[in-house]
């Protein structure tokens, strides 16, 4: 019971500190305590939010950037999981992949997105190909290094009961990785949210971070603050979505 | 004897380097042969000779030095303040219940979309960098160092009482101590994160910096020199993270981890 | 109770509550112990009794109704006047074992050179010459633990509180560890409070074991111990004397461990 009550105090710490956060925010901006291009009051960001949304910009934007940014994750997941898994098992992969992995995976993918745009344009082709880009480094290390900490005891056990390859890759392998996978997918989420926001700033072509910079070139601050919260938002229902699958599906795991 | 850890030594490093010289070589061959579209793809030569251009004309030199100014001031602001947040949050529960929102709040937002924020409020140039860079860098090392104190087993803590610790002494003595380990491991990924945030800065709000170079030659159409910088910033990346890790090994030499060096190839 | 010495240690009326998930769990009632100056003292009990909770109470680090007085005066926390060693070592990990024995002796701002002369000795005493640079991670558990009760004999303390310290070690070490403590004790007779499981180390140890019973702990029986200590391992413990009491003694605890019933710690 005294847990129960403990918790409901940090929440109640936790909900008024953003309360007396918007408050600050709201009273601030009304006193003109800065300028209203540096802080809008709160209320006219909510009114420019609402406006976005009913005249569709921001549900086309948001679907362009969300669209780009998971075709760009599930390209990344699908061959990422594949060559990590391949190295793995593959001397010889793992010989002609490494160095481009260990050169690759700290270097910001950022700085490549005028080689991305040069080759496939402006429009989106260029971001999800970028988003993939970004990700697969990741997405290959943990496949990887899941693959090869797979305990002996398993592949063993499995042997001794009668399993030939295929069906140890696949009952026994794979799902061995998916906790690990999953971990780096999630890690993965937000990378592929900030490639693709990045680049829609920095080559345009459509989409939330377009637009936002658009905003601000024009001095539109009520939709440059409005477009952070709604990325804010996003980022936010993601990373929940993702626990409560964690949860469900892969119970089992000791994450 | 000695001759021959040396020969050893460069023979392991050539295989693994062989993968780049074989790409290199292909790379090579297909624009020689003409197969793709000179514009799409300069030779590697041709990125050669404009990295040796650049490099001599200084112009690499200065803007590399701005972005890595930025970064790196970014990248101790950051961890400055973030470990004393981590570090607070785990000493009082008041404080973690307050700032907990604020801290589960910014994880969630991409850092990158305050850049045109922090233009309006700061306009282009070195303090919009820096701002984005800071922030981007904070979370990781708040959530590491948090989680590195929280940690700490409690008969640390009791031994260090009890040879005579005075109460403030402990955060130093023992809390941040045993939250080395953690605050490396976040110091690693923000290291990564500096690059991306100073580059992406430069690219949408600033007049120089590697990011801005590497932007305005895409734009000009000189394609080669474009490849050299990205080349250039790919490199002093790689070679910053491995820093990165000789310093971390060092200093957590005595750490149960330090035998095994093979896993810090990886992530 | 007539005293005409005061007691070292006096440990009054000690009560601890846990509170958990399904309620108060009481830990320890009304736990009375007088121990004199220079006395060894063992307890035993079987598992979940409390006799830690006991231990850490008197080592200052665990508030508890009740009083725990030393030397005339109820202690208020931890103190350098009363040394603990833990089962889990708790040395330091980044401190070298020259570091690691020299800590409290540093916080307590002895001088260095007087610093230096304590630890050099007490490397010879633990036998652990040549190790001086290493760091915990690079020894075995004996020796740990040999740096760990070297670490606590530096600061001097009148009472050495040990909870289970040799309960991680294999049997060949725990009897070169207990007679190590025991040849220690002969020499400068510190007032001791020894945990430990095992009865038969308690025998060979002390000269008064108190048994404590199920939880909630108080201490229902106690034994004096009137064995020569003189005598090698080999012929104390193959003699009558000895094995009568160790088998009185572990009668003692099995009772209580019964009427405990099995699996108490359910919790």
């Amino acid at each position: 019971m005294s847990q129960n009550i403990k918790s409901l105090h940090v929440n109640w710490r936790s909900a008024a500190s953003i309360f007396v956060l918007l408050l600050i925010w709201e009273l601030a901006a009304r006193a003109h305590l800065t300028p209203p291009l540096f802080l809008p009051p709160f209320s006219s960001v909510a009114d420019q939010l609402w406006h976005s949304l009913a005249d569709g910009t921001l549900a086309t934007d948001l679907a362009l950037s969300l669209g780009r940014a998971f075709a760009g994750l599930i390209l990344a997941t699908l061959l990422g999981v594949f060559i990590g898994l391949l190295m793995a098992r593959n001397r010889f992969a793992e010989w002609l992949i490494d160095p481009l992995v260990a050169l690759g995976f700290p270097s910001p993918k950022i700085a490549f997105i005028p080689i991305f745009v040069l080759w496939f344009g402006i429009a989106s082709l260029s971001k999800i190909l970028l988003v993939a880009f970004a990700c697969i480094f990741p997405i290959v290390i943990g496949s990887y290094s899941a693959a090869r900490s797979i305990s002996h005891v398993f592949l063993w056990s499995a042997m001794s009961l009668g399993s030939d390859r295929k069906s140890l890759f696949l009952h026994i392998i794979l799902p061995a990785c998916y906790p690990r996978i999953f971990t780096t997918f999630r890690v993965a989420v937000p990378v592929s949210l900030i490639t693709t926001f990045t680049a829609e700033m920095v080559a345009g072509g459509g989409g939330m971070g377009a637009t936002l910079i658009y905003s601000q070139r024009f001095f539109e601050s009520p939709t440059v603050f409005a477009y952070i919260l709604v990325m804010l938002g996003v980022g936010l229902l993601l990373d929940l979505t993702m626990v409560q699958f964690q949860k469900h599906f892969l119970r089992w795991a000791e994450i | 004897m000695h001759f021959k850890r040396i020969s050893v030594t460069a023979v392991r490093a050539f295989v693994r380097v062989g993968p780049l010289i074989l790409i290199a070589a292909l790379w090579q061959l297909v624009c020689g042969t003409g197969l793709v579209n000179r514009e799409f793809l300069p030779a590697p030569v041709s990125v050669a000779i404009a990295f040796a251009d650049l490099f001599s004309g200084g112009d690499i030199a200065k803007n590399l030095l701005i972005t890595l100014y930025r970064a790196a001031a970014g990248l101790a602001l950051g961890t400055i303040c973030g470990v004393w947040i981590g570090l607070m949050m785990a000493r009082s529960e008041k404080f973690r219940a307050y700032v907990t929102p604020i801290v589960g709040g910014t994880y969630s937002l991409p850092k990158s979309a305050l850049i045109p924020l922090f233009a309006l409020w700061f306009g282009i140039g070195n303090v919009t960098a820096i701002a984005a860079v800071f922030l981007a860098c904070l979370l990781p090392m708040i959530v590491n160092t948090y989680h590195g104190v929280i940690t700490t087993p409690k008969v640390l803590v009791w031994s260090a009482e009890t040879l005579g610790t005075a109460k403030h002494e402990l955060l130093a003595h023992v809390f941040l101590r045993n939250a080395l380990p953690d605050i490396f491991t976040g110091l690693r990924i923000a290291l990564g994160f500096s690059f991306v945030l100073a580059i992406s800065a430069e690219m949408i709000a600033s007049t120089n910096g590697i990011g801005k170079l590497i932007f305005m030659f895409g734009e000009n159409g000189t394609y080669d020199y474009m490849f050299a910088a990205i080349a250039c910033v790919v490199v002093v990346a790689f070679l910053a993270d491995r820093a990165m890790l000789a310093v971390t090994r060092y200093s957590l030499r005595w750490h149960e981890s330090a035998v095994s060096r093979l896993d810090e190839r990886r992530a | 109770m007539l005293n005409l010495v005061r007691p070292k240690i006096d440990i009054r009326r000690v009560s601890k509550t846990y509170a958990s998930d399904h309620g108060p769990v009481p830990a320890l009632r009304d736990t009375d112990l007088a121990v004199k100056e220079g006395e060894f003292v063992s307890i035993v009990g079987p598992s979940g009794c409390g006799k830690s909770t006991l231990v850490y109470i008197v080592g200052g680090f665990l508030a508890a109704e009740g009083e725990v007085v030393i030397d005339g005066e109820p202690i208020t926390g931890p103190g350098t006047n009363r040394g603990v060693v833990f089962q889990e070592y708790a040395l330091f990990p980044w401190l070298t074992v020259r570091d690691n024995i020299g800590y409290g002796l540093e916080r307590q701002r002895v001088a260095v050179a007087e610093r230096e002369k304590v630890i050099s000795r007490l490397i010879g005493v633990i036998g652990l010459s040549g190790f001086e640079h290493r760091y915990p991670r690079e020894l075995s558990g004996g020796m740990k633990q040999r740096v760990a009760i070297a670490r606590t004999l530096a600061c001097d303390p009148a009472i050495l509180l040990l909870d289970e310290p040799f309960g991680a070690l294999d049997a060949q070490t725990r009897e070169i560890m207990q007679d190590e403590l025991l040849r220690i004790w002969l020499e400068n007779r510190k007032t001791v409070l020894l945990v430990t499981h095992d009865v038969t180390e308690a025998v060979y140890l002390s000269n008064r074991i108190c048994v404590m019973s199920a939880r909630p702990g108080q201490i229902i029986q106690q034994f004096a111990v009137e064995l020569d200590r003189t005598r090698p391992r080999e012929e104390l413990v193959l003699s009558n004397a000895f094995n009568d009491l160790r088998n009185e003694v572990w009668l003692s605890v099995r009772r209580q461990a019964l009427a405990a019933g099995q699996g108490t710690d359910a919790l």
